[in-house]
């Protein structure tokens, strides 16, 4: 793999991160960080869909047609996503009820499209599929950070395990008691702006002048 | 570019043509090949819900152990239906069942009953299963599943802490088929109709008690009836006897 190829795998982690520096997907962000396991397997997902995506158009490129380009790159992320869901529903039916809506949300992330309109198109499949896998990965990252604090906090969990005693709450006759705005979408928000603040204030060159 | 000018009508049309017969025949082929084993768990699935609302464990306890029969009931309470594939297949649409006026009814050995449950969360639908002891009221167990409420909220109504909440609660009052209500704010521990709702979920929680209370009241005919002939026994023979007659 040349380092030019590494770059495109690396870059969106952090410099050209999709949520915190392209700020996009945060729909979905705000959606499914109320817990840690549905964020997970939703990074996982979307993963899944921009490598593969990136990776087909990528291979259309030269025969799209410029002016229906969008509505190739709609029909080509839905049938992925279609398909990413018959084959969970016949052979991990547990996961495709854990997933529920979240299958269908990925059709709806403005990452899966930029990526294939902004690099795909103009790339060679391989850089794309890198593409893909980078910023798939870059957007699970961000939303593990934000569902690790929304679970921890919000029902002190983690992945469902409970990691603040039940005898710690006032219900019991202790001290503590869960932060009830971490569930809610708008505490999600913030996070994420929590985030791009200190992801800024250790990368000087994002800041603008 | 040389060969084609992409920017063509004629090219337009063949490319959308053929890229939308393809992309066809690629999604119908997996949903034709995917379909048996789909419509397999799916129904595994049903029966594994109505064996965890009767309080067995899936994993160690089978459909075929614990339940005795499976029936259709008209809006009378009377078995209308008794065909297992059929009573499955209403099980596909329980809201379709309800309206044509057909209800789905799981009779287990010992006496008591599973029943669907149908009705609206915040976000979409809600559905579940309740089983009744063989007092018809007794809250026996609770299975609820959702298709798009919010994780660590409204999601909430399918931990098995909140489902146990249900086991002995009472869904009659007296007569009156009151259901079980889920209690903003805690329940009354002392109350048998009460259970805790939903932090957070609250929208959720009024659905499960709308859901609970509607389903539960189409099936109030076969109940009464159940509870008739039970009273009626009660008077005059021993329990023995009360046993067998709840099974009829």
């Amino acid at each position: 793999m040349s380092s030019k190829s590494l770059k495109n795998l690396t870059a969106p982690l952090s410099g050209q991160n999709p949520v915190i520096v392209q700020i996009l997907g945060i729909c979905s962000a705000l959606a499914v960080t109320v817990q840690l396991k549905p964020a997970i397997v939703m990074g996982l997902s979307v993963m899944v869909v921009t490598a593969f995506s990136n990776l087909v158009m990528s291979l259309l490129r030269n025969g799209v047609p410029a002016r229906i380009r969008i509505i190739v790159q709609l029909v080509v992320i839905a049938s992925l996503v279609i398909l990413v869901d018959q084959v969970l529903k016949a052979f991990v039916y547990d996961v495709s009820k854990q997933l529920s809506v979240y299958v269908g949300l990925i059709i709806t992330n403005c990452i899966v499209m930029g990526r294939v309109e902004a690099f795909a198109l103009g790339n060679k499949p391989w850089d794309s599929f890198l593409d893909g896998i980078g910023n798939g990965l870059g957007y699970a990252m961000i939303l593990v950070i934000i569902a690790f604090f929304r679970e921890l906090l919000g029902s002190g969990c983690l992945l469902g395990f409970r990691l603040i005693p039940e005898s710690w709450y006032i219900a019991e006759g202790g001290f503590y008691s869960n932060c009830g705005i971490m569930l809610f979408p708008p505490m999600a928000l913030i996070l994420v702006g929590c985030i791009i603040w200190a992801h800024r204030s250790f990368n000087k060159d994002l800041q603008e002048k | 570019m040389a060969k084609f000018n992409t920017n063509s009508n004629t090219y337009i049309i063949i490319y959308s043509v053929v890229m939308v017969v393809i992309v066809a025949v690629l999604l119908s082929l997996a949903a034709l090949g995917l379909k048996s084993r789909q419509d397999a768990n799916i129904l595994n699935e049903k029966k594994t819900q109505i064996v965890k609302a009767l309080g067995y464990d899936p994993a160690t306890v089978l459909y075929d152990d614990v339940v005795a029969e499976a029936a259709l009931l008209d809006a009378e309470g009377k078995t209308a239906n008794d065909d297992v594939t059929k009573v499955f297949e209403a099980l596909q649409d329980v809201k379709g069942s309800y309206a044509a006026g057909s209800f789905p009814i799981f009779k287990a050995k010992d006496g008591s009953v599973v029943v669907p449950l149908y009705g609206n969360g915040l976000w979409g639908p809600i559905w579940g299963y309740i089983a009744l002891d063989t007092d018809m009221s007794t809250v026996k167990g609770v299975v609820f599943d959702h298709s798009g409420e919010t994780p660590g909220l409204g999601a909430e109504i399918t931990t098995a802490k909140h489902q146990a909440q249900y086991v002995g609660k009472s869904v009659y009052e007296g007569d009156d088929l009151v259901g079980v209500i889920l209690k903003k704010g805690g329940a009354d521990k002392s109350n048998p109709h009460e259970v805790d709702a939903i932090t957070g979920g609250t929208k959720t929680s009024d659905g499960v008690t709308a859901m609970i209370h509607t389903s539960l009241n189409y099936y109030k005919p076969y109940f009464d009836a159940v509870r008739a002939a039970q009273n009626a026994a009660e008077g005059v023979v021993s329990n023995e006897l009360n046993t067998e007659n709840n099974e009829q």
